[in-house]
C-alpha cells in the first residue's frame, strides 16, 4: 500500500474518531436513551411515527423533571431495514454513546441480532415495541437474554390460555384441527397447555396445510375419536372448509374457535345457524381514561390519528424505560432491568401517560411508594420473560351472528396465568 | 476510552468479514470478468451452512450438529463451493449481463428458500442459541470483540496470502487474459470455461467463508440478514476500493462500512433531536454523495490495478 492510500485510511479513521468524541463530551447532567429503529427503506414509513413516538415520550419526561434530576437524552439511530445496520447502531449506541438501554427495533429480524450480540452480552436493557417472534420468549427461558429483554406487544399466549380455560369450561374431551404456521403450531401448543392443566383431554391434535381444496383426512382423523367439541385454530377460507366438511360428516355441532375465524365470511360460507352456540376468542380493544389521554395527547402533539400501528406499544416501551430509569439507584442496565417490574407493580398507584402523570409518578418514586404505569395500551405488567399480555374477548354465534361475549381484562387474563404456573 | 476500543473493534470485524466476500469477488469480476451479481446468495449459504452445523440440536429442525467452530467454517466453504459448482456449470456460458441477471435470480431464490425451508432453516424465526466461539471464555463484551477482531484480521491476512499467490500464478494470468480477451484466450488453447467455473466456485466459497464469519460474530440468521442490498454494498466496497487489486478490496470494505455506519452516528450526534427522524434521509444521500465523489476523483478506485502484465514485457506509459 502506498504512503498516500495509509494517510486516505487513517483520515478517514480520525474523522470517524472525531464525530463521535462530540456526542460523548457532554458533562453536564444527562442519561442517554438509545433507540433504533427503520427510518428508510421499507419499513421507514411505519417507522418514522413509532420512533417520534419515543422521543416525544422522553421529551415529555424531561418536561416532567427528568430522570434523577437529569435530562434524558434521546439518541436515534436508523437500521435501515438491515440486520448488520442495526447491530452496529446498537454497538455503537452502548460502547460509545453508554446507553443504558435501547428502544427497538421493529423486525424481529434486526431486534434478535441485537439482543444475541449487544445487548444482552453488554447487559443493557432492550425494549422492543413491536418484535413479534416466539423467538424471545424462548431466548428467555434459556437464559441466554439475561432477562433484559423486554416488549410490549401482547403475545399470543393470552389467547391460547383463555381458549384453553373456555373450552375446558365447556367441553370435556375435545379435537383440535390447526393450521400449520408459527400463528397455529404457537396458539395450539399454548392452547393444549392450558386446557390439559384444567382438566380437559385431547383426543386428536391434527395439523392441515393452508389452500387445499378439501380437509377430509384431517377431518376424519380428528372426528374419529368421537370428542365433544372442535377446537379449531384457522383462518377464515380454509376454517370454512373445515367446519363444512365436519357438519356434513356428522361432527357434533359444538366449536370453540380461534381469532381469525370470528368473520361473517365464515358465518355465511358455512351457514350461521350451523354455528349457533360456537364460542371464540379474539384481541380485545383496549380502552381505558390512560389510552383516551394518549390519544388526545398525540392527537394535539402531532395533529395526526393516533392509530398508526405501533405508536401505543412503543410509546409504552418507551416510558416504562424512563419510569425504571428514575426508580433505579443508577443508570446502568442490570438496575433499570431490576426496576421495569417495580414501576408496573399491579399493587402500586396508578399512573397515566404524559407530562402530569410522569410528574405524579416522579412524586411518588421519589416518597418510594410503589407505582404501576398505565399507559397508551392500558395496564402493563411483564412476565417472567419480558412478554406481556393484552385483554381477550370472548365471542359467540348467537341467532345467526356474531356477538361479543365479555372482556377477559389483562388483570383476569394475568390470574390465568398464575393459576396455570401453579 | 475502553468503549470506543470495543466498538472500533466491532466495526472492524464486521468490515474485514466483508472485505474476505470481496476479495471473493474481486477474484470473479476483477480478475476474470464475471459479472456476480448474487453474492448475497452464496453468503447465505455459507452463513447456514455454518449455523446448521455449529447450532444447537433442535427436535423440530433437520441439523443441529453442536459441532466446532472450525468445521463449521470448513462446512460454510464446502457449502458454497459446492452451491457455486452447480450454479457455475448452468451459467458459465453466459456472458457479463445475462450472467448478472441469473446470479441475481439465484441469489433471490436461495434467501426464498431460507424463507420458507422451515424444517432446516427454521424459516422467518431464524436460528437461535448458535453461540459465538469461546464468548464465555470472556468477561466482557471488550474482549470477546478483540478475540474474534484478532481471528478476523488472521482469516484476512491468510486468505490474502493465498489469492496473491495463485493469482500471480499462471493460473492467475490466464484469468486476466480471459478478462482482457476471451477470444485471444482461447486462440492460446486455454480451456475458458474450466478457468472461468474454477474462479467462480473459489470466490463464491469466500463469499461463503465471510457468511460464516458474520454468523460466527452475530450468534443468529435469519432470512433478514441476506438482503439484495448486501450484493450492493459489496460490489461498492470492491468498486471504490479498487477492482483487481486485493488490497484495494479489503480497504474499500473498510471504507465502505466505514462511512455506511459512521454517517449514521454523524446524522445522530450533529442534528437536534426534533430533526434526527427526517435526518436518516439525509445519511442515505450523504453515503451516495460521498461513494459518487470518490468515484469521480478516483475513478479507479482507492488503490487500483497495477499496471504490470509480465516482468518482460515493455510497456507504454498508461
Amino acid at each position: 500500500m502506498t504512503t498516500r492510500t495509509w494517510a486516505l485510511a487513517a483520515t478517514v479513521a480520525i474523522a470517524a474518531l472525531a464525530t463521535g468524541t462530540t456526542g460523548a463530551q457532554a458533562q453536564d447532567c444527562t442519561i442517554p436513551l438509545g433507540a433504533v429503529f427503520p427510518l428508510t427503506g421499507s419499513n421507514g414509513p411505519i417507522g418514522e411515527p413509532i420512533a417520534e413516538t419515543g422521543r416525544w415520550a422522553v421529551e415529555q419526561m424531561n418536561e416532567a423533571g427528568g430522570v434523577q434530576g437529569c435530562e434524558v437524552e434521546y439518541l436515534l439511530r436508523d437500521t435501515q431495514g438491515q440486520s448488520a445496520v442495526g447491530v452496529d447502531a446498537a454497538r455503537n449506541l452502548v460502547d460509545v454513546q453508554g446507553v443504558p438501554a435501547l428502544l427497538g427495533a421493529i423486525s424481529s429480524g434486526v431486534s434478535l441480532p441485537i439482543l444475541t450480540s449487544v445487548t444482552a452480552p453488554s447487559e443493557v436493557v432492550q425494549v422492543s415495541c413491536c418484535s413479534s417472534s416466539p423467538s424471545f420468549t424462548e431466548l428467555a427461558e434459556s437464559g441466554e437474554s439475561g432477562g433484559f429483554f423486554f416488549r410490549t406487544l401482547p403475545t399470543s399466549r393470552a389467547q391460547g390460555v383463555v381458549l384453553g380455560n373456555i373450552a375446558s369450561q365447556n367441553y370435556d374431551e375435545v379435537s383440535v384441527i390447526y393450521i400449520n404456521t408459527d400463528y397455529g403450531v404457537n396458539l395450539a401448543q399454548e392452547f393444549q397447555e392450558a386446557y390439559e392443566a384444567w382438566g380437559g383431554t385431547i383426543l386428536e391434535s391434527v395439523a392441515y396445510n393452508q389452500e387445499q381444496a378439501s380437509y377430509r383426512p384431517e377431518v376424519n382423523s380428528a372426528l374419529a375419536a368421537e370428542p365433544d367439541a372442535l377446537v379449531l385454530i384457522a383462518f377464515p377460507v380454509d376454517g370454512s372448509t373445515i367446519l363444512r366438511e365436519w357438519i356434513s360428516f356428522g361432527g357434533p355441532q359444538e366449536f370453540v374457535l380461534s381469532n381469525a375465524l370470528r368473520s361473517d365470511d365464515v358465518l355465511e360460507a358455512v351457514g350461521a345457524q350451523f354455528l349457533d352456540g360456537a364460542l371464540g376468542v379474539d384481541n380485545a380493544q383496549v380502552s381505558g381514561p390512560s389510552v383516551e389521554a394518549f390519544n388526545a395527547d398525540y392527537q394535539a402533539a402531532f395533529d395526526a390519528d393516533p392509530n398508526r400501528p405501533g405508536i401505543h406499544i412503543n410509546y409504552d416501551a418507551a416510558a416504562v424505560t424512563l419510569l425504571a430509569m428514575a426508580a433505579a439507584p443508577e443508570a446502568t442496565g442490570p438496575a433499570i432491568r431490576d426496576h421495569i417490574r417495580v414501576v408496573t407493580n399491579p399493587e402500586g398507584e396508578e399512573v397515566y401517560p404524559g407530562v402530569d402523570g410522569f410528574s405524579r409518578a416522579l412524586e411518588l418514586i421519589e416518597a418510594g411508594e410503589p407505582i404501576r404505569y398505565v399507559g397508551a395500551s392500558g395496564p402493563i405488567s411483564f412476565d417472567e420473560n419480558g412478554d406481556v399480555a393484552g385483554p381477550v374477548l370472548i365471542w359467540t354465534v348467537t341467532n345467526g351472528a356474531l356477538a361479543e361475549d365479555r372482556v377477559i381484562t389483562v388483570d383476569e387474563v394475568n390470574a390465568l396465568f398464575d393459576e396455570l404456573a401453579q | 476510552m475502553m468503549g470506543y476500543v470495543s466498538y472500533l473493534s466491532f466495526f472492524l470485524t464486521l468490515a474485514l468479514i466483508y472485505g474476505i466476500a470481496t476479495m471473493g469477488l474481486n477474484m470473479q469480476w476483477g480478475f476474470t470478468g464475471l459479472f456476480n451479481a448474487g453474492v448475497v446468495g452464496f453468503f447465505a449459504i455459507g452463513g447456514y451452512a455454518y449455523a446448521i452445523v455449529i447450532g444447537p440440536d433442535r427436535p423440530d429442525l433437520v441439523g443441529g450438529f453442536e459441532l466446532p467452530f472450525v468445521i463449521g467454517l470448513l462446512g460454510a466453504l464446502a457449502f458454497s463451493a459446492l452451491a457455486a459448482l452447480i450454479v457455475g456449470l448452468a451459467t458459465m456460458r453466459l456472458r457479463s449481463h445475462y450472467l448478472a441477471i441469473s446470479t441475481f435470480g439465484i441469489a433471490l431464490t436461495i434467501q426464498l428458500v431460507a424463507l420458507n425451508f422451515e424444517s432446516l432453516t427454521a424459516g422467518n424465526l431464524g436460528l437461535i442459541g448458535l453461540g459465538r466461539p469461546l464468548e464465555d471464555a470472556f468477561d466482557t463484551p471488550l474482549g470477546f470483540n478483540l478475540f474474534y477482531l484478532g481471528l478476523m484480521v488472521v482469516a484476512t491476512l491468510v486468505v490474502y496470502g493465498a489469492l496473491q499467490l495463485i493469482l500471480h500464478s499462471p493460473w492467475g494470468r490466464v484469468l486476466r487474459a480471459i478478462r482482457e480477451d476471451e477470444e485471444a484466450a482461447i486462440s492460446l488453447g486455454k480451456n475458458v470455461s474450466r478457468f472461468r467455473l474454477e474462479a467462480f466456485v473459489i470466490g463464491c466459497s469466500l463469499m461463503g467463508l465471510a457468511g460464516a464469519f458474520y454468523v460466527g460474530s452475530i450468534g443468529y440468521i435469519s432470512p433478514f440478514d441476506f438482503l439484495p442490498i448486501v450484493t450492493f454494498q459489496i460490489w461498492t466496497m470492491l468498486i471504490l476500493g479498487g477492482s483487481g487489486n486485493n488490497r484495494g478490496a479489503i480497504l474499500g470494505a473498510i471504507v465502505v462500512w466505514g462511512v455506511w455506519t459512521s454517517s449514521g452516528w454523524l446524522i445522530s450526534t450533529v442534528l437536534p433531536p426534533a430533526w434526527q427522524v427526517r435526518g436518516a434521509a439525509s445519511q442515505v444521500i450523504l453515503i451516495g454523495l460521498i461513494l459518487v465523489l470518490t468515484l469521480l476523483y478516483r475513478p479507479r478506485g482507492l488503490i487500483g490495478e497495477r499496471v504490470t502484465v509480465s516482468s518482460g514485457a515493455k510497456l507504454n506509459d498508461r
